[in-house]
């Protein structure tokens, strides 16, 4: 009797290690993404804490680990819309988005060259704009373009039929439907940073200064919009002050409740991309508490210790904007003096929370937030990681290769 | 309480030493004697700036509006008479003593019958007696008015968390009218900006009343009684009424069905805004009363007077209070440089 296999849902970093885990102890694995390309959140960071290495480099890695493996089916612009059967017999529905774009793509770029129409760039947070068709990011996987079919003008343009020498694109490609039984199932479906338009009082999206932790790292990150320089909307000029508001949105009953976990040692390491990179700058971090777990704990004391760095323990609560220098005026109060800081910056970073994605689909529940709780999941089906609550990367890792574990002991 | 968004979020508050964190934290450690000659308490104008933005739902806005209610119960001179207007249960007795006055000078003034004819309210209670027992007891009221006032004085003084500076004090002290006078603080309010208008609107409507009564006490002399519909004066307390009954129908409507920024309300503030509200529509409908010759109209009268008591001769034992406390802290914060 053939082995049955083993459903990842989500390309992440998470749901990439559970599928290599166990691909690589002889098992058949399909790893589905919503997105064109794999690697999640995690590839579109600049590094990561506490060490601040890149995550290319391991993702580069587990990348040669899938395509070495035979084990491993990938699906990406899928996504699941149905699951029957039980544990050990499951029929799942996946349905994949039109592939405009074949295989046999080389990435020669002609495509790009000739295509007419732009559209903002999600990859880069809206920062920069690509044209229709696009490649995701310099390290897509897979190693193709992709066509945004909501601008393509697709049979009323076609130049880049006309260009493409090796044929590879078909716009007239459809969505396709695929049935595949499985034995078990890992949701790692991961999660995006919480919408920072919804915090009134920060007025992001109405000062152009006023950015997010996730646009930091696009701003840092050499593939980003500013080619990996830090500069500041309004006027693309190097911010001489720049201020974090912490637990933007977390911690909040009127946003999330809960705190994301992440985003305190996230600041500081934006505090120390910052000072890497323009040794004059001051950092201004405004906090409730500074919850940094574990090892981090050094990371924080590295950071307490530079003189350009200040931690002030008090929430911002109002952000205006100086209409003259597009500079920000935030108020908050320093709750160790009580007095109410005003302080004009040039650049603020929100250090926005994790929100866990949820997809609507039966036997799936849900808490209040959004997150899975594993003990209500229906045998068979496993979620991993940020599933179930914000984790950083290295306690995600841990965690999917559990979740590798747990899904190997239902296909007996 | 360690965040500090109420006090930031507070259009109101000072710089140094900002509440209504400040006050959130020494209600927790149960430091009375300081929230009690705290004058940062009378300068929230109870918007709910702080508990619409509040990430813990800890209502900094509710917090300070009970403390405020408890400073009357604190600060009142004779303090019985304040805790007979706090307790649902003794709302009869509150009730008793008005009718009872009222009925006696009625009796000794001979007219305790239904007067027959047209309606006159002067044949019924006579303006000599009305206005001389009011007046008494206008300045029996004060009197416990200015006992209060000493106190609180004397403690807002001895609250040291404040450094003292150097402005004169009749100059705040006009300052604090001005502000009061133009609502200006109140329209700083952030969200709901209702609040203002409303509070306008009583406001007014109420200080058009009290110079309309002044005026009509001495317009005895001048004027025949009863004033005709189209008199300045009646023309101007009707406008006055319209803007009262106007500006109460909303406040209540949002305490009844929008608690999460109107804050909640208990026995003290619906006494004195229905109190309040009763007053205008019963004096309205006393009006009508006499021009229709209504054969309810010396009741509607009595009614009538017994709620000017509850707001006019109660006020520095309820929730009315607010006027006496509010411009004296402002005046005393402007005093201590707090602005």
């Amino acid at each position: 009797m053939p082995k049955k296999k083993i459903l990842v849902v989500g390309g992440g970093i998470s749901g990439i290690t559970t599928a290599i885990e166990v691909a690589e102890v002889g098992y058949e694995v399909v790893l589905i993404e919503k997105l064109p390309y794999l690697g999640g959140r995690v590839v579109k960071m600049n590094q990561y804490f506490p060490k601040l290495c890149p995550p290319y480099c391991g993702l580069e890695i587990n990348f040669r680990r899938i395509k070495q493996n035979p084990g491993i089916t990938i699906f990406t612009s899928t996504i699941i819309e149905n699951i029957s059967g039980s544990k050990g017999n499951f029929t799942v529905t996946l349905k994949t988005k039109p592939a405009f774009v074949k295989n046999n793509c080389t990435v020669c770029g002609e495509c790009e060259k000739v295509c007419p129409v732009e559209r903002t760039n999600e990859f880069n947070y809206e920062m920069n704009k690509t044209k229709a068709i696009y490649l995701p990011h310099e390290m897509a996987f897979p190693w193709k373009y992709t066509i945004d079919e909501n601008v393509c003008l697709k049979n009323n343009c076609k130049k880049c039929v006309e260009v493409c020498k090796y044929n590879a694109i078909d716009l007239e490609a459809t969505s396709k439907q695929l049935q595949l039984n499985v034995s078990s199932i890992v949701f790692a479906t991961g999660w995006y940073p919480y919408d920072a338009t919804k915090l009134d009082n920060m007025n992001f999206g109405v000062f152009p200064n006023v950015i997010t932790n996730v646009m930091m790292e696009r701003l840092s990150a050499p593939n980003g919009p500013t080619l990996g320089k830090i500069l500041r909307p309004s006027d693309n000029k190097e911010p001489k002050t720049i201020a974090f508001v912490q637990c933007a949105g977390s911690r909040d009953e009127n946003h999330l409740p809960y705190c994301s976990g992440v985003c305190c040692t996230a600041s500081l390491k934006h505090a120390l991309y910052i000072r890497e990179q323009l040794p004059e700058a001051k950092v201004k971090i405004f906090y409730i508490d500074l919850r940094v777990y574990g090892r981090n704990e050094d990371f924080l004391n590295k950071v307490e210790s530079d003189k350009n760095i200040e931690l002030i323990k008090g929430k911002v609560g109002l952000i205006d904007e100086n209409p003259d220098t597009k500079g920000l005026i935030i108020k908050a109060e320093d709750t160790m003096t009580g007095i109410r800081k005003k302080e004009e910056v040039d650049m603020v970073v929100l250090a926005t929370g994790i929100v866990p994605n949820k997809i609507d689909i039966e036997k799936i529940n849900y808490d209040n937030n959004g997150f899975i709780i594993p003990g209500l999941l229906e045998d068979g089906i496993f979620a991993a990681s940020c599933t179930k609550r914000p984790l950083d990367v290295s306690a995600s890792l841990k965690d999917a290769t559990g979740m590798a574990l747990k899904a190997i002991q239902e296909t007996k | 309480m360690q965040c500090g968004t109420c006090s930031v979020i507070c259009n109101l508050s000072p710089a140094e030493k900002p509440f209504p964190r400040k006050e959130m934290i020494w209600a927790g450690w149960g430091l009375k004697d300081k929230l009690l000659s705290d004058p940062d308490i009378w300068l929230c104008l109870q918007c709910g700036d702080c508990t619409t933005t509040c990430p813990r739902g800890v209502k900094p806005g509710d917090v300070l509006a009970s403390l405020r209610n408890f400073s009357y119960l604190h600060y009142a001179r004779p303090k019985f008479l304040a805790k007979l207007l706090s307790k649902p249960k003794y709302l009869p007795v509150v009730i008793a003593i008005p009718i009872i006055f009222i009925l006696t000078i009625i009796y000794f003034a001979g007219t305790l019958t239904i007067p027959e004819g047209v309606v006159n309210y002067s044949k019924f209670f006579p303006h000599l007696y009305l206005n001389i027992s009011f007046s008494i007891l206008l300045f029996l009221m004060i009197i416990g008015m200015i006992k209060s006032i000493k106190v609180f004085q004397k403690d807002l003084k001895k609250n040291t968390a404040f450094k003292k500076h150097k402005n004169s004090l009749l100059r705040c002290f006009i300052s604090a009218i001005k502000e009061i006078l133009t609502h200006e603080k109140f329209n700083k309010c952030r969200y709901h900006k209702y609040r203002y208008y409303t509070h306008l609107m009583v406001f007014w409507g109420f200080i058009i009343l009290l110079i309309v009564t002044i005026f009509a006490i001495i317009a005895v002399v001048f004027f025949e009684y009863p004033l005709s519909l189209w008199n300045p004066v009646k023309i101007a307390s009707n406008f006055a009424a319209f803007l009262l009954f106007t500006g109460l129908t909303v406040m209540i409507y949002n305490r009844i069905v929008n608690k999460s920024f109107a804050g909640n309300s208990n026995y003290m503030d619906w006494v004195f805004l229905i109190s309040i509200y009763l007053l205008v529509i019963s004096g309205v409908f006393v009006q009508i009363a006499r021009f229709q010759n209504w054969t309810i109209a010396y009741h509607l009268y009595t009614l009538h007077l017994v709620l000017d008591w509850f707001v006019i001769i109660y006020a520095p034992y309820t929730k009315f209070g607010h006027f006496i406390y509010r411009t004296i802290a402002m005046t005393y914060a402007k005093y201590v440089g707090r602005e």
